[in-house]
């Protein structure tokens, strides 16, 4: 499954940077995140529960913010597993001087498994792009917030 | 698969199932369970109590007063379409509820339910959209009703808060105009690979207004107003649907659903075809 998407920021890249570096930022805005304690390495255990409609699932994995490049641009590689199935995932993130704001690139594909692809393959790219808008909606609320 | 285990209770009426939803944070409502059902058997649900509405009596039936056909959330499909007064005052309903996946689903699958799912591949979203139909819904702070254009928000996600019950759908009955359902069906599921609703007045042999609403092939069903300009105003022929219908790829959004059995590709090429079929109907149907 691919993924792209671009998302529109009023703050430059050297302010967007660290908020998508922070844990306790990427914790708050990552919908349904129970957990994000670091492991080193720019790795992060993270338990996610995540639902749609009736569907909902607990999922542990691991987040690394690899290939670091501030302020512009980092790799972003996800695995997890629950109940319902696997994620394997990779993206990266581009962050791009855009009139005094920022156009952030997200370009990447996963890999899921398991029942929820079986039954929900359909349903899958949809879903993850609308976690994805929610996390970005999230963190524009948080570049308008006075610091 | 055998579903987790869960707790069940029995409603009696809407208040007392707000009450049950309460006492049981997480509960889900059962209605005709055909789509949570499925989901429990499979875990990807896994609910700690369902609270059934399903014998909610005055939920249910199809009724004509005061300009509204009003349509119980406990209604089958079947009911729906087979009902008279659908068939009169929003034919296109009766058209996408006669086409709901199989006899054994159009018979225990609610209207309710399935609005309340909001399936992306499900039928009745687009048609509700294109006849502006109202969605009536109660829950601890009271009775509200929601336009349908309004109620359905995205892929699975509605206006419906977590202790509120759909109780009914309402159309304006009377209108002079004819409506129509056009489907692509998956060829296992039955679900909408492309679904699209078309309402057509009539003024003559041309077209006076129109209203056209697509689903199935997007998160949530949209009114394709590139398509119902388009068409307004235009003879009532198939030459001019088709080409109203090529306007369609405007008005779906960069966001189109793919699977292995339909490519987002695909489904953007047949969409257009399935627009001037919907329209086509419908106009059949205006000139009478």
């Amino acid at each position: 499954m691919e993924l792209t998407a671009s998302y529109r920021f009023d703050v430059p890249p050297t302010a967007l940077w660290p908020l998508l570096v922070d844990p306790a930022v990427v914790a708050s805005c990552l919908p349904g995140c129970e957990a994000l304690e670091p492991v080193g390495d720019d790795s992060y255990r993270a338990v996610l529960t995540v639902g749609i409609a009736a569907v909902t699932g607990r999922y542990e994995g691991t987040v690394t913010l690899a290939d670091q490049r501030p302020p512009h641009a980092y790799r972003l590689v996800v695995t997890g597993k629950g109940r319902a199935g696997f994620v394997n995932g990779e993206a990266t993130l581009e962050l791009h001087e855009d009139g005094g704001g920022t156009r952030l690139d997200v370009a990447g594909r996963a890999e899921v498994g398991g029942t929820i692809a079986r039954v929900g393959q359909r349903l899958l790219s949809s879903a993850s792009k609308m976690m994805m808008d929610r996390f970005f909606d999230c963190l524009r609320k948080q570049t308008a917030a006075p610091s | 698969m055998y579903p987790a285990d869960f707790a069940y209770y029995r409603a009696s009426s809407v208040q007392d199932a707000g009450r049950l939803m309460n006492e049981h944070p997480g509960a889900k409502f059962l209605a005709g369970g055909h789509s949570l059902i499925p989901l429990l058997k499979l875990r990807l649900a896994v609910p700690p109590a369902l609270i059934d509405i399903g014998r909610i009596v005055d939920l249910s039936g199809v009724t004509v007063a005061n300009g509204r056909l009003r349509i119980g959330a406990l209604t089958p499909h079947a009911e729906v379409a087979a009902s008279s007064d659908v068939a009169t005052h929003a034919a296109a309903l009766a058209d996408a509820a006669g086409q709901i996946g199989d006899p054994a689903v159009r018979n225990r699958g609610t209207v309710g339910g399935n609005i309340a799912h909001a399936d992306p591949a499900s039928d009745l979203p687009a048609v509700l959209c294109a006849l502006d139909a109202s969605i009536g819904i109660v829950g601890a702070s009271g009775d509200r009703t929601v336009p349908a254009s309004e109620f359905f928000l995205g892929m699975m996600t509605t206006a419906l808060g977590e202790d509120e019950i759909v109780t009914h759908v309402e159309i304006a009955a009377g209108q002079q105009h004819g409506s129509a359902y056009a489907k692509f069906p998956h060829p296992a599921s039955r679900y909408a690979v492309i679904g699209v609703a078309a309402v057509i007045a009539a003024d003559g042999d041309a077209c006076r207004s129109a209203a056209v609403a697509v689903g199935g092939l997007v998160p949530a069903p949209v009114r394709a107003s590139n398509v119902e300009q388009a068409v307004s105003g235009e003879a009532l022929t198939d030459a001019s649907f088709a080409k109203a219908a090529q306007r369609v790829g405007e008005d779906l959004g960069d966001e189109i659903l793919g699977d292995l059995f339909a490519s987002v590709e695909y489904r953007r090429a047949m969409a257009p075809v399935y627009v001037a079929r919907s329209l086509s109907a419908a106009a059949a149907r205006a000139r009478k």
